[in-house]
C-alpha cells in the first residue's frame, strides 16, 4: 500500500481528499503546515507528497525547496496542488523543485493518473539505481 | 602780380566742386536766368546744357518749374533775406514723375560778378516715402502690442521700463504713468522684485538673448498667487537700442486644471486597481467554500455508486456540475481582473496541436450533443505544434465552441485547424463555423464592442459564462493574434482565431521589443502617454537606448516619481528648460551628442545648472550597468559662485569643513583650495584617487571635489570605491570637468566608462539601487521658483 503525505492547512480539503484517497487504498498521512510537512516527509518516508502551496509557517514552495536540497528527502514526488490555473503560480512550483502540479478543486481521476505516474517512476529509479549498486 | 590765373583757378576749383556734388544745382542770376547747372542737375532731369543756360527758371523743360511755391520763394524771400531753407517741394514733373524736392536757396555775391542765387535740390521722395512706412510700421507694431490679451512689457538693458500694452495694465492694475522709466523691480511697491526673475533677467537674458515658457510662482499683493509662464526675446530696435519683450502669461488656471486631472487620473487608477484587488480577494475567498462544495458533492456521488444509490447519483452529479459552472464563472471574473490589472501572465510551451484539439472535442462533445449538433473535426495535415500558452488556447477554442453550441439546434459544428503564412510570419488559424441563428452585421460590431468591455450586457447576451468571449479576445490579443467574426443571420457564424505559431514572450518586468512598437517613446518631446509632471517629483531621463529608458521609466516610478524622456542630447536640453526637473539621469554614450557635451550644456545654463544630474550607462546585452556616483558637477575654469552654491548645499554640521580636492593638475588644485578656504573650509588635496583614499583614510571629508582623468587611479575608479565603501558612500562627491571637452577628451571619457564597465560593472539592479541612492541624497527640495 502506498502511503501519501498530505500537507493541507484546510481542514475540509484535507478530509474530503485523504478519505476520497483512503477509498482508493492509499494510506494517508497528515500535516498541517509547511513545516510539519518537511518533518514527516523525513520521519515517515512517504511514496509521495500532495503540497498546497498556501501553507502556514512556512509556505509550500519553501517547503519543496527544502525537501529537494535534503538528501534523505529529494527523490519523493511532490505534487503542487495550486489554488487556480495561475501560469505563475505553476511555473514557480516547477521551479521550486515539484515534480508535477494539479489544481483545486480536484478532479480525482486526473490526480489519481498524475500520482500513478510518479510512483510508478520513483520506484523505476529505485529500481535502476538499486540495480546498479 | 597778375591775380588772373588765380582767380581763373578759383573758378575752376569752384565749377569742379559743383559738378562734384550729387544734388542738383542751378545757378541763376538774379533776373532768375539760368547762368549754369551742374552736372546733376542735367542728369537728374534728364536735360542738355543747351535747353538750360540763359532760359529763365520757369520756362525750363516746358515750364515744369513754374510753380507758384517756386515764384514765392525766389521773387519774394530771396530778394529780402537772401537766403531759404529746406523749401519742402510737392510736384509732377513731366519726366520723372511725381517727387519731393527739398529746395535751397542762397544769394551769393562771387568776386566781381553779379549776384547769383544757387538753388540746391534734394530729392527726398525715397526718404518721405520709408519715413511714412517706418511711421505706419510702428503704429502697426504698437497696435499688434495692444490688441494681445497677454500682457507684456517692453525693457530697456537697464531693465527700465519703455512701456506696457493695454493688457499689462489692466491686468496689473496700474497706469503708463506708474510704469514706464521705472525700473521692473520698483512696479507695483516691488511686486514684481522676485529672485528667481532677477535671475533670468541679470543672468539668462544677457547671455542667450530669448528664453521661453519659464514658470514663476508668486503672490502678487494686487492679484494673489499666480503662476505666470514668461517668455522674453531680445530684440534690436533701431534708434531704440536693445530692447527686452517680456511677455506673461497668467496659467494660473490652467496649472490648476491638470493638476485636478492628474489627481482624477490617479484617483480613478487607484480605484481600479483596488477594484481588481478586491475581486483577485473575493474570488479566492468564494473558491474555498465551493471547492468544498464541489468536492464533497463528487465524494458523494462516487460513495452513492459503489453502494448503487441510482437515485442520489444523479441528483449529485448537478450538484457538482453547477458548482463547477459557478467556479467556471469566478475563475473568468479573477483573470478578466487579471488581465485589467496587468497582472496576467503568458506561459509558453511547445505542443501538439492535433491532441489539444482532440481533448477539446472530447471535453465539448457532451454540450454539442444537448443541442443535437454534429461536431466536424478538420485539422490540415501540415498542422504540427505551435509555441505558445496552451491553457489559454484551449480555453479560447473551448469557448468559441461552447458558444456555437448554445447558438445551433440540430446543425453543425466545424472546428478547421490551419497553418498559414502571412506578412512574412507563420500564423496558426481557427476557425469555428456553425450553422446557427448567426448575427446581422450591426450586431456584429455592439458583440465585439461588448467584447473589449466585458460588460453586463454580453454576460445577458450570452448567458452562463458569457465572459468567456471577452477573455477569449483578451487572450488572443496577449499572444499576438486576435478573433473575429463573420456572420449572417439564420445561415450561421464564423469566429476566426489568429495566432503566431510561435509566440513570443512577453514579459512584464522584463522589457521586450513588444513594448516599443514604435507609437511609444519615439517622440520624446510630446509624449502623449505622459502623465502629467506633479511638480517636484519630475525626473528626467536622456538615453537613447528605448529599453534603458523604458527600464528607467518604470523603476522611477515605482520609486514615487514621475518620469519623461528624451531621446537625444538636443531633445533632452529643450525638455529640461520646460519642466525644471528635480534631477536628470544622463546616458553617457549616446551618438551625435554625448552625455559629457549635454552635461556641459546643462552646466553653462543658468537655469538649468543646479539640476543635479545622475551620469550613467549601461550595456543592455551583459546586463551590466554603471552610475557615476556624483552629487553635482562643475566644468573648468572653476567659477566662484558655482563653488560657493555648492558649499551653501553641502555645508557640514561643524564649520571648517574637511574638503577633498583631488586633481592631477596642481594649478586647479591651488585655485581651488584659495577659493574654499576663503568660504572657510579647510582643503586637504590629493594628486590622484589613490592618493585620496590614503588621505580618507586620515580624515573623512564632507565634500570631495574630484577630477576625472587622473593618472594612477583615475576619478571614476576612485569615485567607484568610494561609492562601494560603507563610510564614505554618503560623501558627496562634485566631479570637475572641462569645459569645452576635445573629441579626444570625450573620447577618452567614454573609453574610460567603458574600462569601468568592464572591470567593475554591477548588474542592472545595482545601478538602480545607485540611481535611487543618488536620487535621495538630492532630496534637498528644488529651489522652488519664487
Amino acid at each position: 500500500m502506498h502511503r501519501i503525505l498530505l500537507v493541507e492547512d484546510n481542514e475540509m480539503n484535507r478530509d474530503m481528499l485523504s478519505r476520497r484517497l483512503m477509498r482508493k487504498g492509499y494510506e494517508v498521512i497528515i500535516a498541517v503546515d509547511g513545516e510539519q510537512g518537511v518533518a514527516m516527509a523525513k520521519s515517515e518516508a512517504p511514496d509521495l507528497i500532495l503540497m498546497d502551496m498556501s501553507l502556514p509557517i512556512i509556505d509550500g514552495w519553501e517547503a519543496t525547496r527544502s525537501l529537494k536540497g535534503a538528501e534523505a528527502t529529494k527523490a519523493i514526488p511532490v505534487i503542487a496542488l495550486t489554488a487556480h490555473a495561475m501560469s505563475t503560480d505553476r511555473e514557480k512550483a516547477m521551479e521550486a523543485g515539484c515534480d508535477d502540479y494539479d489544481t483545486k478543486p480536484i478532479e480525482l481521476s486526473r490526480l489519481l493518473e498524475k500520482m500513478q505516474a510518479l510512483i510508478g517512476r520513483k520506484n523505476e529509479t529505485i529500481a535502476s539505481s538499486g540495480g546498479n549498486a | 602780380m597778375n591775380q588772373e590765373p588765380f582767380v581763373d583757378d578759383i573758378e575752376t576749383y569752384a565749377q569742379d566742386i559743383v559738378d562734384t556734388v550729387r544734388e542738383p544745382l542751378l545757378m541763376l542770376d538774379t533776373n532768375l536766368r539760368v547762368q549754369s547747372a551742374n552736372r546733376a542737375f542735367y542728369e537728374t532731369f534728364h536735360v542738355s546744357p543747351a535747353e538750360t543756360e540763359n532760359q529763365l527758371i520757369y520756362q525750363l523743360g516746358n515750364g515744369q518749374w513754374d510753380i507758384p511755391g517756386l515764384r514765392t520763394l525766389l521773387e519774394d524771400v530771396i530778394p529780402t533775406s537772401s537766403v531759404f531753407n529746406d523749401f519742402e517741394l510737392e510736384h509732377s514733373f513731366p519726366i520723372i514723375g511725381r517727387r519731393i524736392m527739398l529746395l535751397n536757396g542762397r544769394k551769393l555775391r562771387a568776386g566781381s560778378h553779379s549776384a547769383i542765387i544757387v538753388l540746391a535740390m534734394e530729392d527726398v521722395t525715397e526718404r518721405r516715402r520709408s519715413e511714412a512706412d517706418l511711421r505706419a510700421i510702428e503704429t502697426y507694431a504698437q497696435d499688434i502690442v495692444d490688441t494681445v490679451r497677454e500682457p507684456l512689457l517692453i525693457l530697456d538693458t537697464t531693465l527700465r521700463v519703455q512701456s506696457g500694452n493695454r493688457a499689462f495694465y489692466q491686468t496689473f492694475k496700474v497706469s503708463p504713468d506708474e510704469t514706464e522709466n521705472h525700473l521692473i523691480y520698483e512696479l507695483g511697491n516691488g511686486q514684481w522684485d522676485i529672485p528667481a526673475l532677477r535671475t533670468l533677467l541679470e543672468d539668462i537674458v544677457p547671455t542667450s538673448s530669448v528664453f521661453n515658457d519659464f514658470e514663476l510662482a508668486h503672490d502678487f499683493p494686487e492679484l494673489g498667487r499666480r503662476v505666470m509662464l514668461l517668455n522674453a526675446r531680445k530684440l534690436q530696435a533701431g534708434h531704440h537700442g536693445e530692447l527686452i519683450v517680456l511677455a506673461m502669461e497668467d496659467v494660473t488656471e490652467r496649472r490648476r486644471a491638470e493638476e485636478e486631472v492628474a489627481k482624477a487620473k490617479e484617483a480613478s487608477e487607484i480605484a481600479n486597481r483596488t477594484k481588481s484587488l478586491f475581486l483577485a480577494n473575493m474570488s479566492h475567498e468564494l473558491r474555498t467554500p465551493l471547492n468544498a462544495i464541489v468536492g464533497y458533492s463528487e465524494m458523494l456521488q462516487e460513495e452513492a455508486a459503489e453502494q448503487h444509490l441510482d437515485s442520489f447519483t444523479d441528483d449529485l452529479g448537478k450538484i457538482t456540475t453547477s458548482g463547477r459552472h459557478l467556479l467556471a464563472l469566478i475563475n473568468d471574473i479573477l483573470d478578466l481582473s487579471k488581465i485589467e490589472a496587468g497582472k496576467m501572465e503568458l506561459f509558453l510551451e511547445n505542443f501538439e496541436l492535433s491532441a489539444l484539439i482532440q481533448d477539446v472535442a472530447t471535453t465539448i462533445q457532451p454540450m454539442v450533443e444537448k443541442n443535437s449538433n454534429q461536431l466536424r473535426i478538420e485539422i490540415s495535415p501540415d498542422l504540427g505544434g505551435m509555441r505558445a500558452d496552451q491553457v489559454k488556447v484551449r480555453q479560447a477554442l473551448f469557448n468559441l465552441l461552447s458558444n456555437a453550441a448554445k447558438f445551433t439546434h440540430e446543425g453543425s459544428i466545424t472546428l478547421n485547424a490551419d497553418r498559414e503564412k502571412m506578412d512574412g510570419m507563420e500564423w496558426i488559424i481557427f476557425r469555428v463555423t456553425d450553422t446557427g441563428i448567426g448575427l446581422s452585421p450591426d450586431k456584429i460590431v455592439r458583440l465585439f464592442q461588448d467584447f473589449t468591455q466585458a460588460d453586463a450586457s454580453t454576460t445577458r447576451k450570452f448567458g452562463g459564462t458569457g465572459l468567456g468571449l471577452a477573455l477569449t479576445r483578451r487572450f488572443c490579443q496577449m499572444m499576438g493574434g486576435d478573433v473575429t467574426l463573420k456572420s449572417k443571420p439564420g445561415v450561421g457564424s464564423t469566429f476566426t482565431i489568429k495566432l503566431p505559431s510561435v509566440v513570443t514572450e512577453a514579459r512584464s518586468e522584463v522589457i521586450s521589443a513588444a513594448d516599443f512598437d514604435g507609437t511609444d517613446i519615439v517622440d520624446a518631446t510630446d509624449r502623449s502617454t505622459d502623465p502629467p509632471t506633479v511638480p517636484g517629483t519630475c525626473v528626467l531621463v536622456i538615453d537613447d537606448d528605448p529599453a534603458q529608458r523604458e527600464l528607467m521609466r518604470r523603476f522611477l516610478s515605482k520609486e514615487g516619481f514621475s518620469v519623461r524622456s528624451a531621446v537625444n542630447g538636443e531633445d533632452g536640453l529643450k525638455l529640461a528648460r520646460q519642466l525644471l526637473p528635480i534631477a536628470i539621469t544622463l546616458d553617457v554614450m549616446m551618438p551625435e551628442m554625448d552625455g559629457w557635451v549635454v552635461l556641459d550644456s546643462l552646466k553653462a545654463d543658468p537655469l538649468l545648472r543646479d539640476i543635479p544630474v545622475i551620469m550613467l550607462t549601461m550595456v543592455d546585452d551583459a546586463e551590466r550597468g554603471f552610475a557615476l556616483g556624483a552629487a553635482d558637477y562643475v566644468t573648468k575654469p572653476v567659477n566662484r559662485r558655482r563653488i560657493a552654491r555648492i558649499l551653501g548645499r553641502y555645508s557640514c554640521a561643524n564649520p571648517p569643513c574637511p574638503i577633498l580636492v583631488v586633481d592631477d593638475d596642481s594649478r586647479t588644485r591651488s585655485a581651488m583650495r584659495v577659493m574654499l578656504e576663503k568660504s572657510g573650509c579647510r582643503v586637504t588635496e590629493a594628486e590622484n584617487g589613490e592618493a585620496a583614499l590614503t588621505s580618507m583614510e586620515a580624515e573623512r571629508p564632507s565634500l570631495i571635489f574630484l577630477d576625472l582623468m587622473m593618472p594612477v587611479m583615475d576619478g571614476f575608479a576612485f569615485a567607484d570605491r568610494v561609492r562601494t565603501h560603507s563610510e564614505w558612500r554618503t560623501i558627496p562627491i562634485i566631479v570637475v570637468t572641462s569645459h569645452d571637452l576635445t573629441g579626444e577628451e570625450r573620447r577618452r571619457l567614454n573609453g574610460y566608462v567603458e574600462q569601468i564597465l568592464q572591470t567593475s560593472g554591477s548588474s542592472r539592479d545595482e545601478l538602480l539601487i545607485q540611481v535611487r541612492d543618488a536620487l535621495d541624497n538630492f532630496s534637498i527640495p528644488h529651489e522652488a521658483i519664487a
